[in-house]
């Protein structure tokens, strides 16, 4: 899976916007949005929100977690706990990078909260590198970790297979007399 | 003692607040819940300093540029001052500590705390502590004696002691106060004070009483009291001088006695009547300062106690003060005392009770001297109300008497300032104000927020501008103004802005409008008011702009600035609003006592024929609130907001009565969080609103975002199921009222949703019914099926049968029958109607200018009719269904009215025309299910049922002719879908609204309701032949013959187009023939159509689902019904 993917699938998210226009409510395959009313918040994902601020047909108000006190209370907490905590959104990197980078003039102290979540970002990528040095150090068959999030499983999944196959390959080569090896043989 | 009680202002958050002033009095230090202590340079100090201190701050004190706090991590800091760095901490409790005080040389601090401790502490040394122990429950407050010696504390153990510094021990307990276990159950702070310079009394807030103890001997010598002060004391402070004594009150009374003379000399109330909890008095002993437990700040100014001892010559006599006050109160422009003392006096509360005891009071207190020339003054007083020429000069008299007394406190007779009248006191009257702004001395502020757009205000010190925004981008786009003559009041509609700003000595009030819909190049104009004539209020219509002004009266300016209308208002002005064509203002009908405000309300209605829908009625608010908004919601029905939160809307359909729709503050987390109402939609039912945490309205800064509030009538038992269906019965009806406003004024109705709110009231009263059925009810079953249709009664019926209630079953049927009747009534009428019209139609068409005049005449009568508005609706209906293709057309395009008007124009007096026959209801067949009795009612039902009809065509008239037929801003929905899919399904709607309106025309109507009927064919049974049908069936076959594949209402369109091609003597023959032959045709026509109605109905039950079942139940009521009693019996 891709990263581009899993911003795709975050864009399904629904976001409040305050249109600047009036629109009847439309009907789409993935539902019903609308009715659009100049000056009052309505729900819709965050596709069309970024489209219509694009085409400055709206403002996007954000969601009620990107905010200073709150990321910087979240901060702390997952720097303090070792396991991973559970996140605002399921898409809290994708959002905060999609909402900061289109609709940063709405959004109150924008340059802080991309900071605060890239460091929180940070942190669960460090503790995600970490658990999975110690499940291949310790040679687990299998681990659990709870809220992450699909982007931060993306991000490990691609090296964490691989070297796992490769670890996987080693390791059965190195067993002498091992069928595999002497099948290699042949 | 003149004195000017300046506006409050909010300092602290909600809670204990503490007040005093720096050694110079050049600032005001106060301390609150929020734990910061805050300089203000003065009252209007918009940005003051603050200090941190803590997370809640509960006492402070401030000599030598060292601030002293107690804050709630159980220490007293210091704080150096003004700078406001931290100085170290002076010692700490094992609670907070309660009150600190220094003493007067400042070298010490007393700190009491809830550890039932007092400490003295050495400001310089805060090793050297002296602990005073001996109180057995927490410390109230401490007071240093002025010569260091002694310490006198209060505490919740109801006792007042004076301990011996020094020796550490107690040398008196008084026990004087109500026993509590804790500062926060205490009814009174009991803040002490020992008389500063002399030293010579203590003085102790006891109950309403401040009671003064003397030093040395510790023996009660006097008690300062006043008569109008009832509530808890809270707190005393001396003057600096000595010579005064200033209290505070739980319910926020502040009092000022002259020591010596024991006299009060100042009263003044919180202008909200919170609780002063701190007092300070300024250095130069001018003002005094206070707070209350909702963090707000005052300033009392222009108190005159340190001059006191030098001769005052000319100044203020103490005799007018309290007719400053109250005219203070009644009209702040006010400020040329001596021209105004006759209205000034009457005001006073001296004069008010004119009642022996007061004179008696009074005498009573005269001091020895007993002068005469007072006793004058007062007499005079008495009879000043009716007296009005001699007054004048008497009361000047006196006054210049009081000029010399009041100074001089000992011989100063102060009575006219006994006000010995303990009745209800005014209130201030609220100020005018634009709903939907913020207050006018913030910096950055709202002058307008509405459903059209925003107006900002900036107001720094750099520059001055107004910003204006469109919620609707399509309206116009943002504007950016400089506001180079100081605007404070704005209006915005989706026309213009309106904005006006007060006049001043040299300039003229100036109200400004930007027109930036106007299509010529002028988009601006602006007009001067009278001089001395300022703009108070102003609104914007449709059209047309309103000013409310300080000389009492309403300005209209067209929207281009033409000056149209000026008349007067009873009272001052408090708000005006307005939407399409009408106005309305509050004002203050008369002062309003006891913390209500006396508000009255005009609704004024512009447009072709002007009128006052209410005249000056009083507006209910709630105890002890003020008007916090006012608009009309998008529909055009007025509604208010109280600073209670109560939201209130006009019940047009209760003779204009204000119903509450729903209380803001109860979704309110917080006490202090209120919400900001910035507009109220009726369908959908929204109440859209800003919430503000911890105020009253919201920062422009970060943008504040809309929330919306659903509505809730405060019905009884709304937890029960009961409860909530009638909350939402009546809810439902409420907010439908304005559809039948809004087609009588001739707007256009969203008729989709009309109809989806009657089919919800029905199934609403279904459910109620269903309920009470299951409770056993059935009294109350029979209640709720009168309010049905006729329709939904049936349905009742057989869920009265089949839940085996047979009396309940009868007695629905009684009143299924008696609907029955009613419609069967009305139906024959209907049809003879039509006969009769049809045989005067081609006068009627010839001469439509005639007939326009008729209508005219017929809508004044209908103006008077205004509780028919539900009949009126029908009428509409009716109307809507019989020129279908026309209305449809309208309804697409609302100003082409020429297009339709050949339909129209012989259709106006089908209606009219009708007059009730008695002998054709006979003659008519009537079914057999109904008896001879009710058919002996029923001619005379018909002849009344008849006269109220026959006016109810003038609106329908009204509609079709009226110029103002445009449509509301909100409404675009109609407009944009105008596919032949949705003209059919709205008729289809249309038609079910009047199965639920118009039992009236049920039985006939039915057969037609289910869509495969052609609604051309129905046009036809039911519409008098008119010329254009003959033509139309004369000449079908070739227009079928040119458009196969068209449906009947295309054909019916294209036949129109054919026929208006024709030249007016074909046309003219072709009416002339449907004159003679239509009447024959007609009946022929009934009987045929009576053979199919049978066929048409099984389709149409086959066809409709459960839901649309009920609606459209195309059965003929009555006979159904007999079939019922049949099986029954």
């Amino acid at each position: 899976m891709d990263a581009s993917e899993v911003e795709f699938l975050a864009e399904k998210e629904t976001v409040k916007i305050i249109p600047n226009f009036s629109l009847d409510k439309i009907y789409l395959i993935g539902g019903d949005l609308g009715p659009f009313n100049p000056g009052l918040p309505v729900d819709v994902p965050v596709w069309l929100a970024l489209n219509l601020k694009q085409r400055q047909k709206c403002r996007i108000v954000p969601p009620a977690w990107m905010d200073v006190d709150k990321l910087e209370e979240m901060r702390d907490l997952e720097r303090k706990e070792d396991t991973f905590t559970p996140v605002p959104s399921p898409y809290y990197m994708e959002l905060t990078k999609l909402l900061l980078n289109y609709a940063s003039d709405n959004i109150p102290k924008a340059d802080e909260i991309r900071t605060l979540v890239k460091d929180i970002w940070d942190t669960r990528i460090a503790k995600l590198r970490l658990s999975a040095d110690s499940f291949i150090s310790q040679l687990e068959a299998h681990a659990k970790l709870d809220n992450l999030t699909l982007m931060e499983i993306n991000t490990i999944r691609a090296f964490l297979l691989d070297s796992l196959n490769c670890m996987y390959k080693l390791r059965s080569n190195q067993q002498p007399g091992s069928s595999k090896g002497q099948f290699t043989d042949f | 003692m003149p004195c000017e009680r300046k506006p409050m202002r909010y300092g602290h958050s909600e809670g204990h607040t503490e007040v005093c002033f720096d050694d110079s009095g050049k600032y005001i230090v106060t301390c609150g819940n929020d734990g910061d202590v805050r300089i203000w340079e003065g009252l209007d100090d918009d940005e003051p300093k603050f200090i941190t201190v803590g997370e809640k701050a509960y006492s402070l004190a401030l000599k030598n540029n060292k601030l002293v706090t107690a804050s709630s991590n159980n220490t007293v800091q210091i704080h150096t001052f003004p700078d406001g760095d931290p100085d170290g901490i002076l010692t700490r409790f094992t609670t907070n500590a309660t009150h600190v005080t220094f003493n007067s040389s400042g070298s010490r601090v007393a700190a009491g705390s809830s550890d039932f401790m007092v400490k003295v502490v050495e400001v310089s040394d805060s090793s050297q502590q002296k602990t005073l122990r001996g109180h057995e429950a927490p410390v109230l407050s401490v007071t240093f004696d002025p010569k260091d010696d002694f310490l006198a504390s209060a505490s919740c153990d109801g006792s007042v002691v004076v301990w011996n510094i020094k020796e550490q021990s107690q040398l008196i307990s008084l026990p004087l106060l109500q026993k509590t276990n804790d500062i926060s159950n205490a009814k009174s702070l009991c803040r002490l004070a020992w008389q500063p310079v002399t030293a010579k009394l203590l003085a102790v807030p006891v109950e309403s009483k401040v009671q003064l103890y003397e030093r040395g001997s510790w023996d009660h010598v006097s008690t300062l009291s006043d008569d109008l002060l009832t509530q808890l004391i809270n707190v005393v402070v001396w003057s600096p001088c000595g010579k005064f004594l200033a209290a505070g009150s739980v319910g926020g009374s502040l009092t000022v006695w002259d020591v010596n003379s024991k006299l009060c000399v100042e009263r003044q109330k919180h202008e909200k009547g919170f609780t002063v909890c701190d007092l300070a008095w300024h250095p130069s002993g001018s003002q005094i300062a206070y707070t209350d437990t909702e963090g707000c700040l005052g300033l009392l100014d222009g108190l005159r106690t340190s001059t006191s001892n030098t001769t005052n010559t000319a100044t203020k006599a103490a005799g007018t003060k309290p007719g400053k006050d109250y005219d203070a109160l009644f009209d702040d422009d006010d400020d040329d005392r001596v021209m105004d003392e006759g209205l000034s006096d009457t005001n006073s509360p001296v004069k008010k009770p004119v009642t022996g005891d007061d004179e008696d009071d009074d005498d009573f207190l005269m001091p020895a001297t007993g002068r005469v020339r007072n006793r004058v003054a007062i007499l005079d007083d008495e009879n000043s109300l009716d007296t009005g020429s001699l007054k004048l000069g008497q009361d000047k008299f006196g006054d210049d008497d009081d000029t010399g007394s009041g100074i001089v406190p000992a011989a100063a007779p102060l009575v006219p300032l006994r006000p010995a009248y303990e009745g209800p006191m005014p209130t201030l009257p609220q100020k005018a104000f634009q709903p939907g702004s913020t207050p006018a001395h913030l910096t950055h502020r709202f002058m307008i927020w509405n459903s059209v757009g925003i107006v900002r205000d900036y107001n720094d010190d750099q520059d001055n501008a107004i910003d204006v925004e469109f919620h609707d981008t399509a309206v116009h786009h943002a504007m950016h103004l400089t506001n180079t003559l100081g605007h404070t009041v704005a209006d915005l509609s989706q026309e213009a802005v309106l904005l006006a700003c007060p006049g001043t000595d040299e300039l003229a009030s100036k109200l400004q409008c930007l027109h930036f819909s106007s299509w010529d190049t002028n988009k601006e104009w602006m007009v001067d008011l009278p001089q001395g004539e300022d703009v108070r209020a102003l609104c914007l219509g449709q059209g047309w702009a309103a000013v409310a002004t300080s000389a009492l009266m309403i300005r209209i300016f067209s929207i281009g600035g033409v000056q149209k209308e000026i008349f007067s208002l009873p009272g001052n002005v408090v708000c005006m609003v307005a939407h399409g064509e009408q106005l309305l203002i509050v004002y203050h009908r008369a002062p309003g006592f006891d913390g209500e405000q006396a508000l009255g309300v005009q609704l004024l209605q512009f447009g072709r024929r002007k009128r006052q829908l209410i005249h000056g009625e009083p507006l209910p608010l709630s105890h002890r609130s003020y008007l916090s908004w006012f608009g009309f919601t998008a529909e055009g029905t007025p509604s208010y907001v109280d600073s209670e939160g109560v939201v209130r809307m006009l019940n047009r359909s209760v003779g204009n009565t204000w119903t509450p729709v729903c209380n803001t503050r109860e979704t309110c987390k917080s006490k202090s969080d209120h919400y900001w109402v910035v507009g109220i939609h009726e369908n959908p039912q929204q109440l859209r609103c800003i919430p503000c945490k911890g105020s009253r309205y919201p920062p422009t800064l970060p943008r504040p975002a809309v929330a919306i509030l659903p509505f809730k009538l405060p019905l009884c038992q709304t937890s029960t199921e009961k409860g909530q269906m009638e909350e939402q019965f009546c809810r439902s009806v409420l907010f439908s009222n304005h559809f039948s406003f809004l087609s009588s004024s001739g707007y256009e109705i969203d008729e989709d949703a009309q109809s989806q709110s009657q089919k919800n009231q029905q199934e609403l009263l279904m459910k109620m019914f269903a309920l009470s059925c299951k409770l056993e009810r059935e009294f109350r079953c029979v209640e709720l099926a009168e309010l049905m249709t006729q329709n939904v009664v049936t349905l009742a019926i057989r869920y009265a049968s089949r839940s085996r209630r047979m009396a309940l079953a009868q007695r629905l049927s009684e009143i299924a029958l008696e609907k029955a009747n009613l419609i069967q009534e009305e139906m024959p009428e209907e049809e003879e109607e039509q006969d009769y019209s049809s045989v005067r139609r081609p006068s009627g068409s010839g001469q439509s200018e005639a007939a326009q005049g008729r209508q005219s005449s017929r809508r004044y009568q209908e103006e008077e009719e205004e509780q028919e508005e539900e009949q009126r609706e029908e009428e509409e209906g009716q109307e809507m269904e019989m020129d279908e293709a026309s209305e449809t057309k309208k309804r697409m395009n609302p100003f082409a009215k020429d297009a339709v008007s050949p339909v129209k124009i012989t259709l106006t007096p089908t209606n009219k025309v009708g007059r009730a026959n008695p002998f054709k209801v006979l003659g008519s067949g009537k079914p057999s299910s109904a008896s001879s009795q009710p058919r002996v009612t029923n001619i005379l039902d018909n002849m009344t049922a008849s006269r109220k009809l026959s006016p109810l065509s003038g609106p329908a008239g009204k509609q079709n002719k009226n110029p103002v037929l445009k449509p509301l801003a909100p409404r675009p929905k109609t407009k944009t879908q105008s596919t032949l899919l949705q003209m059919s399904g709205t008729k289809a709607s249309n038609k079910k609204t009047q199965v639920n309106t118009l039992p009236a025309a049920d039985t006939h109507k039915q057969p037609e309701a289910p869509p495969p009927a052609s609604p051309a064919d129905n046009t036809e049974n039911k519409r008098p032949k008119t010329g254009f049908q003959f033509w139309l069936e004369e000449n079908r076959k070739s227009i079928t013959a040119d458009h196969p594949d068209h449906e009947e209402t295309d054909i019916i369109k294209e036949a129109m187009g054919r026929f208006r091609t024709l030249s007016t003597e074909e046309r003219l023959s072709w009416t002339e023939r449907a004159k003679n032959g239509d009447t024959a045709d007609l009946k022929k026509r009934k009987r045929a159509e009576g053979g199919a109605e049978g066929a048409e109905t099984e389709k149409g039950q086959a066809e409709a689902d459960e839901n649309s079942a009920k609606k459209k139940k195309s059965l003929d009521p009555s006979s159904k019904l007999s079939a019922f009693a049949f099986n029954k019996n």
